[in-house]
């Protein structure tokens, strides 16, 4: 199972602020979504998962608000703020940058 | 904006906590069914898929916290947790938090009003532009033990023209030979009052670099050119008359009636405008009698000057030591010249300090001596809080143990430590802060004349910082101590000795240690304040020269405008006449200076067949006492040698003069003074022309200057010979009837010779010597009620380290008195052990008095810093006192039941 260690530094943010770029997610969602779409590669935990998503909110990158999930029970929805989306922006650029370096480095023959 | 986001979640986090908090437990919550229903989905039982997301969740709680971790308030949780208890654990003491925090509030009350009186008038720079280039110039005559004298008219012009160092100097005066007084009579509408005045120069305006706040300055036309008989009729006012008495109406250019003469007043002065603390009301042009302008040996000018910029006053002070060098030279005359050495009686010299340093001088060490006072008084309160918080910290060990035990963190027992003394310092420190405002204000208000520079003093920012500063400084000390205590030994030790609390010996050290601490400061306090008491006994028991019981005096002042010198004289006379036949008034006399407080006056007059040691014919003399009426036998002054003036001089042609002991033993040594001759200056006293004087008896010496300082030379002028009188004179009324029984009666005579003088200072003699040595009763007061605090304090602090130790060594005085020992024995140890520490402290204490010994001489009259009856009866006190506080402990100790404590084990 992938411990938050195991992920690049860093990248637990990166990974929440793209899932919820598209539409507002409660937490366990958003686990869902990046383990599904990481193939079952990206396990977040509950331990890791809720202090991110605070500390996000205490930066005011993403915002939080009540309302109904489809079954009909209260669940937490965070979407992103302006500045979020700015921030997305910025790690998403410098992931990349650090994603080729690495690359170049790790298929170098 | 995310800043203010931010803000709003940190507030929300911190004033809806229960709200925050349900809300991440429903988030946590749901998260955790989700994975109890996706385990169910994929097959398990309920009870599995329950017992399964447990084992992946962990620990719930720990998420949790670490959640609020993120939210940044927690350390401002804490420190509200930490409050809360704080306060429920001292509301539950009421006692003890009562006695820190009062205690507290004294310490720093007392050292917060002193502060503010130190920092308003020593360190508050003055309030002129660039204070530090203003100098003050005095004449200085070291072989007669004058000083601080004015420099005469000649000098100060000559200094203008060949100094080089100064932008500007100038002059001003309140009194003596210049004719001016520091009192004027001023009539606002049909309203007669007294205000406060003085005389200056155009120039000494430009000196301290002031600007009018309306119209303009004295001219240097109007106030240098000394001819005529009067000053010009112009004046200013200062801006808080203008606005009291004439409620700031416009008044530049109008006329005002000053000493019966109508003054233009041309300007009226800034807020707070004012020269060496004389609580100037009206600003006149200053003017000498020409007489009085030309002559070298009649010192009545006070002297300011501004150093030009980059003038430092080193340089100015050498170049004024260059002058000095030949004088006489420069200015071309033998005549009296001030000089850099000064031998004989009558030289002098010339001495620059800082206008600040002048004005404050001699205040400057009884303020600091004050500070080290009320700051020994600190120590004592912070010596005794420490014993206090140690007893307390030892036993609270076991709970802080405990909490340590319990995963607190060593830095958040810490912060709960600093944060219950800084409560208790808080409260101390805002209660001792209403303490000094209260006793600046008290002080201000009963002894505001005898402090310079009163406007200056208050409760402003640094004064509060230090307040401020004290408290913390404080609760950081007390925090750290309370702690040090509770961390250091091994938890284990602190559990098992349960509640008993540690006996350590290093502890009882630090405690002893404390307390005599306490001892020797105390003592240092009360040796200072019983030098001080012996000193003010010594002063107001001193003989002044004259029999002051049964005297009482008021001071009239003629104006100048309506009256010549003989006019003035009839006036007086009928005054003293009609006193004289009031029942129960034994004598009558008027005279131009009040002893045992007037301003010398230092004239130059020649005497016959008398060569001075700088060959001139004639001496400086430091008074010239113009009198009126039976002056010797009113004022009862013994007369040595020859007679008293008679009734029948006054038809003789021949003047009289008598002289003082003193005068004439500098004079005449070993001759008979008796039928010598003088010729006073007429001009001193009103009279056209200088004649010679024989003298006819020798008075006994009177103190003059302040009952501390040596009688200087004085003759006497009998005013009735001469049939003349100056503007003010003061009378004075030997009589059986208190001043308020006379008061009407003198009133009514004032009244009918002119109706529209105010009779001024209605008191008796003995006012007159309480205020004339009022500084150092003040400073007696005061020094005594912080002894008195010390000792007090010393001796709550003597009181609770013996019951402590009384306490803690209750099983073994059990045991022992088990075994036999008697219960005499037992109270005598005990007593032992509190006398130990008192005798340890007394010794500490008596060798920092002797280090303190320079500060406190010089404050000291007939009493040496020294003196063996003081420090004996100190020593004697500060033992009774110990003895008292011991007692009770060493009583308890002795009547411990045996039975009982061994019981309790």
């Amino acid at each position: 199972m992938a411990k938050p260690t195991d992920l690049v530094q860093g990248t637990l943010d990166l990974l929440i602020l793209k899932t919820i770029a598209r539409e507002p997610k409660h937490g366990w969602a958003i686990a869902k979504r990046i383990q599904q779409i990481s193939q079952e590669a990206l396990q977040i935990q509950q331990g890791s998962l809720y202090p991110a998503l605070h500390r996000l909110e205490q930066q005011a990158w993403i915002k939080a608000e009540w309302r109904p999930t489809g079954t009909g029970r209260m669940a937490k929805f965070y979407s992103l703020t302006r500045a979020g989306k700015k921030q997305l922006e910025k790690e998403l650029a410098s992931w990349v940058r650090l994603s080729t370096a690495i690359n170049l480095v790790v298929q170098e023959n | 904006m995310p800043i203010w986001d931010k803000i709003r979640l940190r507030l929300r986090s911190l004033f809806r906590r229960a709200q925050v908090e349900r809300e991440l437990e429903a988030e946590l919550r749901f998260h955790f069914d989700q994975l109890i229903e996706e385990n169910i989905s994929s097959g398990m039982s309920p009870d599995e898929a329950r017992q399964a997301a447990q084992r992946l969740i962990g620990g719930l709680e720990q998420y949790k916290e670490e959640c609020r971790d993120l939210r940044r308030v927690n350390f401002i949780e804490d420190l509200l947790q930490d409050v809360r208890y704080a306060i429920r654990s001292r509301a539950k003491n009421p006692a003890f938090t009562a006695v820190v925090v009062i205690t507290l509030a004294l310490g720093i009350g007392a050292n917060t009003a002193i502060f503010s009186i130190l920092h308003g008038v020593l360190l508050r720079p003055l309030d002129y532009p660039k204070p530090d280039q203003l100098m003050f110039l005095t004449a200085e005559s070291p072989a007669t033990g004058g000083t601080r004298n004015s420099l005469s008219a000649p000098e100060y012009t000559e200094f203008r023209q060949l100094n080089h160092s100064f932008a500007a100097i100038g002059a001003y005066a309140t009194g003596g030979a210049a004719y001016t007084t520091s009192a004027v009579n001023l009539t606002a509408g049909d309203r007669p009052m007294r205000v406060r005045s003085i005389a200056v120069d155009a120039q000494l305006l430009r000196a301290l670099g002031i600007q009018p706040e309306a119209g303009r300055f004295f001219s240097d036309e109007e106030t240098s050119r000394w001819i005529g008989t009067l000053p010009p009729p112009i004046a200013m006012l200062s801006d808080e008359l203008w606005r009291s008495v004439f409620a700031g109406r416009p008044l530049v250019g109008q006329k005002v009636e000053i000493e019966g003469r109508p003054h233009e007043i041309v300007g009226i002065m800034p807020r707070g405008a004012d020269v060496m603390d004389n609580q100037t009301q009206v600003w006149l042009p200053l003017w000498l009698h020409p007489n009085i302008a030309s002559q070298r040996g009649t010192h009545v000018l006070n002297v300011i000057g501004r150093l030009k910029d980059g003038v430092t006053a080193q340089v100015a002070q050498a170049e004024l030591s260059g002058l000095l060098d030949n004088w006489g030279a420069r200015v071309d005359t033998k005549e009296h010249v001030p000089t850099n050495h000064p031998v004989g009686a009558i030289d002098h010299t010339l001495q620059m300090r800082t206008l600040q340093d002048a004005l404050v001088g001699n205040v400057s060490r009884a303020i600091w001596l004050l500070q080290v006072a009320v700051g020994f008084v600190l120590l004592i309160v912070c010596a005794n809080l420490a014993n206090m918080v140690l007893a307390r910290a030892v036993s609270r060990r076991r709970e802080f143990v405990l909490r340590a035990a319990l995963g607190a963190s060593r830095g958040r027992l810490l912060r709960q430590a600093i944060t219950e003394n800084a409560m208790l310092c808080g409260a101390g420190g805002v209660l001792g802060l209403g303490l000094a405002v209260a006793v600046v204000w008290g002080l201000l208000r009963t002894y505001g004349t005898n402090i310079p520079r009163t406007s200056q003093i208050g409760i402003d920012l640094p004064v509060l910082l230090v307040a401020l500063g004290l408290s913390t400084g404080i609760a950081l000390l007390f925090g750290l101590i309370s702690l040090g205590l509770g961390g250091t030994s091994s938890m284990a030790t602190a559990l098992k000795e349960g509640g008993r609390g540690a006996s350590g010996l290093g502890r009882n050290y630090a405690r002893r240690g404390l307390l005599i601490t306490q001892v020797a400061f105390a003592v240092m306090l009360v040796i200072g304040a019983a030098l001080m008491v012996r000193t003010v006994y010594n002063l107001a028991t001193i003989d002044a020269g004259f029999d002051r019981s049964r005297l009482v005096t008021f001071s009239l002042t003629m104006p100048m405008a309506n009256s010549d010198p003989d006019t003035r004289a009839q006036a007086y006379r009928r005054v003293i006449d009609q006193l004289r036949s009031v029942p129960g008034v034994l004598g009558t006399t008027a005279m131009s200076g009040l002893p045992p407080n007037r301003p010398p006056d230092a004239i130059a007059t020649p005497i016959e067949n008398f060569t001075a040691a700088d060959g001139r014919h004639s001496e400086i003399i430091d008074y010239y006492q113009l009198v009126m009426g039976d002056y010797f036998e009113t004022m009862g002054i013994p007369i040595v040698a020859g007679r008293s003036f008679e009734s029948t001089d006054n038809a003789s042609s021949g003047k009289v003069i008598i002289v003082s002991e003193t005068l004439a033993r500098k004079i005449w040594p070993d001759q008979n003074p008796i039928g010598k001759r003088l010729r006073p200056p007429g001009g001193s006293f009103g009279a056209t022309d200088d004649v010679w004087h024989t003298v006819i008896g020798v008075a006994k010496d009177v103190r003059q200057r302040g009952v501390e300082q040596l009688p200087g030379t004085e003759l006497y002028v009998d005013l009735d010979q001469h049939g003349v009188s100056p503007p003010s004179m003061n009378v004075v009324i030997r009589t059986t009837l208190p001043p308020t029984a006379l008061s009407p009666t003198i009133e009514r005579i004032v009244r009918e010779v002119d109706s529209e003088l105010p009779v001024v200072s209605l008191r008796d003699m003995d006012s007159v010597f309480a205020e004339s040595i009022r500084r150092p009763r003040i400073l007696a007061q005061l020094l005594g009620v912080f002894a008195g605090l010390a000792l007090l304090l010393a001796a709550i602090g003597t009181y609770g380290v013996l019951s402590y130790i009384v306490t803690e060594r209750r099983r073994e005085i059990g045991i022992r008195l088990a075994l036999g020992a008697t219960r005499s024995h037992v109270l005598r140890q005990i007593m032992n052990q509190g006398l130990q520490v008192t005798a340890l402290g007394v010794i500490i204490g008596l060798a920092g008095t002797l280090a303190m010994n320079r500060l406190l001489t010089s404050l000291l009259f007939g009493v040496q810093a020294t003196d063996i009856v003081t420090i004996a009866f100190v020593i004697a006190t500060i033992t009774a006192v110990a003895v008292v506080a011991s007692l009770l402990p060493a009583w308890r100790a002795s009547r411990v039941n045996p039975n009982i404590v061994l019981r309790e084990e």
